[in-house]
């Protein structure tokens, strides 16, 4: 058996699939614990797992991480090369540097046989490097999102090169490789057809959704099972607080006295009254309820873009900010869903679009492709197999050399 | 096609970035804009990566192979692209021409 320490950024959508992973490998008897910039309530883990919050170590952090916290609201508003500092240089390298004391720390004490490091939570695999520890990358979104910028766009590469050697630097790494992701196993949540790659990396594996994670968020049942009109599934994720009253205000005039039922993941609060087609609740139980939608209406949130294809379901991505143009941009290759870039969002287009969807088969069908190799990509079943035989070569490695 | 021969002055450039601006991002969402010179090009008209490719067709299509304006702009770092505004393209097509 073996301990696995998972490194997360405070990003519910990136810690979701380890959560999912981490309950598959605790079934299977391993140890499992979480590290994190900030805390993660007790009943997003899987039982027996631990997160850890090294709030002595990160003290002195505290205000910085707020702010760039609170920050991440201003993404929605940001053009692309803005959201490409913002994320890069004032949230992804700032938090690697204060996470590295608490995380080496922690390391030194549990010793862990394999670090795994989310792919935008560098600490992790640095950490790994600096400690001799076999390190694997977990990378919820398909990856490339921007793009080959060393031929591209020189002086962007140069630019992230630079912040990351810098990172480096500070942590006492002084070799001019990337050391910020495994070079030995780097597991994507989605699948290679979906992903666009014709060809990969040798230690990239697509195991396409986990699944499995808690999520014990009550949901009416009976209204939704007395809904006789197509149930089209309409998130925003966890994200982008600002911008949720604005969408949901077109999402009731495209679709309210329409002959549909919108279930809408939002905290009902941003309006005193709701069409009665419509059914609100805070929180809900996603992966229970992908099955008895019809269509999916989001921003492209990675975990309910897998929920959706897992379903076989067409989507209206409304892409936003981030990677979610890139995830548009797949969709619209795989023939599985319309894009509409939210800011060019006309409520006419909004309701045509989603009767489009409905109506027209060939949307389905493509969806019904992606959620083929879904399954083909195998999974839970694939990641732990990955990672059970990454930690016996990595130990074997190690025994060697001593 | 042919090219255009005669040199356009830059009010006429303006108003031709104008144009391609408002066919690629449709005209009710131009008619909240107030499109000027100092307008931002991310920022200010929100373009985004697919809406920049569109317009950058536009350029060529117009002007053809005088103006290599998908390579001026992979030549900027961030900071110029985030700064990049309607009358710095201008100045760019003029000296092209």
């Amino acid at each position: 058996m073996s301990k696995f320490l998972f490194v997360v950024p405070p990003f519910f959508g990136h810690i979701s699939p380890t959560l999912s992973i981490g309950a598959s490998l605790l079934a299977r008897g391993h140890e499992v614990k979480w590290l994190g910039i900030t805390s993660l309530a007790q009943v997003h883990l899987p039982q027996g797992g631990e997160f850890i919050y090294p709030e002595e170590d990160l003290a002195e952090y505290a205000d910085e991480i707020e702010r760039i916290l609170k920050r991440q609201d201003d993404g929605p508003a940001c053009s692309g090369p803005e959201v490409m500092k913002l994320a890069l240089e004032e949230t992804y390298v700032p938090f690697a540097k204060m996470m590295m004391k608490g995380l080496n720390n922690f390391v030194d004490k549990w010793k862990p046989d394999v670090i795994i490091n989310d792919c935008i939570t560098f600490a992790g695999a640095l950490s790994a490097h600096l400690k001799g520890i076999p390190s694997v990358t977990t990378t919820p979104v398909p990856p490339d999102v921007m793009g080959d910028t060393a031929n591209s766009a020189p002086k962007i590469f140069e630019w992230q090169q630079n912040l990351i050697k810098g990172l480096q630097r500070e942590v006492g790494i002084y070799s001019d490789d990337i050391h910020i992701h495994s070079h030995e196993l780097n597991m994507v949540f989605t699948s290679q057809t979906f992903a666009g790659f014709e060809e990969k990396p040798p230690h990239m594996h697509f195991v396409g959704p986990v699944k499995g994670r808690p999520n014990l968020a009550p949901f009416d049942w009976e209204r939704l099972s007395k809904a006789t009109t197509p149930k089209i599934f309409v998130s925003l994720g966890t994200l982008l607080v600002d911008i949720r009253a604005a969408f949901f205000q077109k999402l009731i005039t495209a679709f309210e006295n329409q002959p549909v039922t919108i279930v809408a993941a939002t905290n009902p609060d941003i309006f005193e009254h709701w069409p009665d087609n419509f059914i609100v609740s805070g929180f809900v139980p996603q992966s229970e309820l992908m099955p008895h939608m019809d269509a999916v209406i989001c921003h492209g949130g990675f975990n309910t873009v897998n929920d959706t294809f897992t379903n076989g379901l067409p989507m209206l991505i409304t892409p936003i900010a981030y990677d979610h143009f890139h995830t548009a941009k797949l969709i619209e290759q795989a023939g599985c869903g319309i894009s509409i870039r939210y800011k060019r969002l006309r409520v006419s287009d909004l309701r045509e679009t989603v009767f489009e969807l409905l109506e027209n088969p060939k949307y389905r069908q493509a969806a019904q492709r992606i959620r083929e190799t879904f399954i083909e990509a195998g999974g839970n079943d694939k990641a732990v197999q990955l990672l059970e035989d990454f930690a016996k070569t990595a130990q074997v490695v190690e025994t060697d050399s001593l | 096609m042919d090219t255009i021969t005669t040199k356009l002055s830059s009010e006429e450039i303006f108003n031709l970035m104008k144009q391609f601006i408002t066919e690629v991002i449709g005209e009710e969402f131009v008619e909240e804009m107030d499109i000027t010179p100092e307008s931002s090009f991310t920022k200010d008209l929100e373009m985004d990566s697919i809406e920049i490719v569109s317009f950058s067709e536009k350029i060529k299509a117009h002007f053809g192979d005088q103006i290599d304006f998908t390579g001026w702009l992979s030549s900027m770092d961030l900071d110029q692209l985030i700064n990049l505004n309607l009358g710095m393209i201008i100045s760019y097509i003029e000296e092209c021409q």
